[in-house]
């Protein structure tokens, strides 16, 4: 009897699909293991072997990676938001609507809507601990130094991100938060009112605003900063994994 | 003997991984790491990345189950809520510009941070202490020195300001400056303290603690992070109607709509 279960999975192993799909008996071998790691396109960000120091949680915090794990968790819930949501200020479907059917109507529409903006307060928390973890095991220099400026990129990227999603409810919170910001805008020197309309698609804060916020929010801001994080990654990688002592 | 062209090894790491065997390796990949000490990804990191991916889902969605995120009103342009405050990330920002001129609260002193953070690794270069946490026991006591200096200073500055306020300060600078009150309080003076408080810091621990370039560039950057912090929690929780400053305990509750007469 307790044979067949074996045998089935024995079939299954030898069978052309799946032997289509893994290239690799089970990692349990030092070869298997390898070729787990470098034949599947996202176990492959890393190396087959790292330093055993870049384990130490106490060292890196997981502070980098938990980052990139609440970016990814935001993608999803983010496109899932997304098909629920009109970035307009008035009509039937408007945004301010859509949050509070999202609220009351969507079913689990609340937990996807909390998840989205506790996650996205808490990118901005780790993204800041990582770069304080990085600057003060002097991570940062050769040959880290362009590593790093992208690190910077995608702290500012990472705010960026935040701040225009804020809008997105279009409730008074949101408004008038990015009011002050707006009022920021319009204070740069010599090039206020130019960029602040470019930006904000006029003189008040209004429909065009909405959709540009949503616009950046949704594609422009996610695909620049997925493009960083890939170089980041892949500059690890090239500057000989994570730092450790000498 | 000659000596050997092109880019050399680090002292110490001449033994490396060779992953091309036709091409130079310094001169496509920068590696120091040693054949030695290490562990294979499948399974030591693969398992911790796992973990602690399970407990943030975890803990992410127990936040999430328990909170709601806040939603207030239909947005009204014609109802402004006193105070109105950024997103706590950018309070910093916003009590910033509470102390000067908002260009150069929000656009200037942002970028030129910015600006010099992406540079640190250009003016700090050597690679004495990579991968230890403040390279030094002399990097740790300078950690402490520049955070107390960097709060404590900011506080101060606080303080100052609103004790000024409240005792005709700008009335006094509209009259009496040249200027008025726009060229010395709202850019020079401003202006001064920042770049002077910073010089002020990397000469102490210069002198204090015989400080070199990775070690001034620690101060100045735990001074950052204090003033961060501080001008966020500032402006978090100490700041209600009209901005006024509150000791965090007894700040008032936003008025929904401003009206002239409270
Ligand atoms: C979206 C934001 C970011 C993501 C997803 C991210 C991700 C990561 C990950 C996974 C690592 C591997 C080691 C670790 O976990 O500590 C890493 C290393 C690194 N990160 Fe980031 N990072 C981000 C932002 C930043 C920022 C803001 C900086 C600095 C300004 C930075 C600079 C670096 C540097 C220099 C390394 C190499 C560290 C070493 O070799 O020890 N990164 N990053």
């Amino acid at each position: 009897m307790l044979e067949i279960p074996a045998q089935i999975w024995q079939k299954t192993k030898t069978s052309y699909i799946w032997r289509s799909l893994f290239r690799h008996g089970y990692p349990d071998s030092r070869k298997n293991q390898s070729l787990a790691v470098f034949t599947n396109v996202f176990l492959h960000l890393h190396p087959v072997k790292v330093r055993r120091h870049a384990l130490a949680i106490p060292y890196t915090w997981c502070m980098g990676g938990l980052s990139f794990f609440l970016f990814l968790i935001l993608t999803l819930t983010g496109t899932l938001l997304m098909f629920y949501y009109h970035p307009s200020v008035d009509g039937v479907y408007n945004a301010y609507g859509d949050i509070k059917d999202l609220e009351t109507v969507v079913v689990f529409g609340q937990l996807l809507r909390n998840m989205h903006r506790w996650a996205a307060h808490g990118m901005v928390i780790t993204v800041f601990l990582h770069m304080i973890r990085v600057f003060y095991t002097g991570s940062y220099k050769p040959p880290r130094e362009f590593n790093w400026v992208i690190g910077t990129l995608l702290f500012f990227f990472t705010i960026l991100l935040s701040y225009t999603g804020y809008l997105l409810p279009w409730d008074q919170l949101a408004f008038w938060a990015v009011t002050v910001g707006y009022e920021i805008a319009r204070a740069t020197p010599f090039i206020g009112d130019e960029f602040s309309f470019v930006v904000f698609g006029g003189f008040q804060l209004g429909p065009n605003a909405l959709l540009r916020f949503y616009v950046l929010h949704v594609v422009g801001l996610p695909l620049a900063t997925g493009f960083l994080i890939a170089i980041h990654f892949w500059r690890i990688r090239k500057d000989g994994g994570i730092t450790g002592p000498l | 003997m000659t000596t050997p062209r092109g880019p050399q090894p680090f002292a110490g790491q001449e033994k490396r991984l060779r992953l091309l065997a036709f091409v130079r390796q310094d001169s496509v990949v920068r590696v120091d790491k040693r054949v030695e000490d290490t562990a294979m990804v499948w399974p030591h990191l693969l398992v911790i990345e796992f973990i602690a991916a399970m407990l943030w889902s975890i803990g992410l969605f127990v936040i999430a189950a328990a909170f709601n995120a806040p939603l207030q009103d239909h947005a009204t342009p014609d109802c402004t809520p006193n105070p109105s405050k950024a997103p706590w990330y950018l309070l910093n920002l916003q009590e910033l510009l509470l102390h000067m001129d908002k260009g150069l609260a929000g656009v200037v002193v942002p970028t030129v941070w910015l600006t010099f953070m992406a540079a640190i690794p250009y003016i700090d270069r050597s690679r004495e202490g990579v991968g230890i946490y403040f390279t030094s026991a002399n990097g740790k006591r300078i950690t402490i020195f520049a955070a107390v200096f960097a709060t404590v200073g900011t506080f101060s500055l606080i303080l100052l300001d609103a004790f000024l306020k409240a005792h005709g300060y700008i009335e006094f600078a509209t009259e009496h400056f040249p200027g008025g009150k726009q060229l010395l309080p709202n850019y020079l003076i401003p202006i001064g303290v920042m770049i002077g408080l910073s010089v002020l810091l990397v000469l102490i621990v210069q002198r204090l603690y015989a400080a070199n370039t990775r070690e001034w560039m620690i101060a100045v950057y735990t001074g950052f992070v204090a003033v961060y912090l501080v001008l966020t929690v500032v402006g978090t929780s100490m700041r209600g109607p009209g901005m006024d400053l509150f000791p965090p305990w007894a700040v008032p509750s936003t008025h929904q709509c401003l009206e002239p007469n409270i």
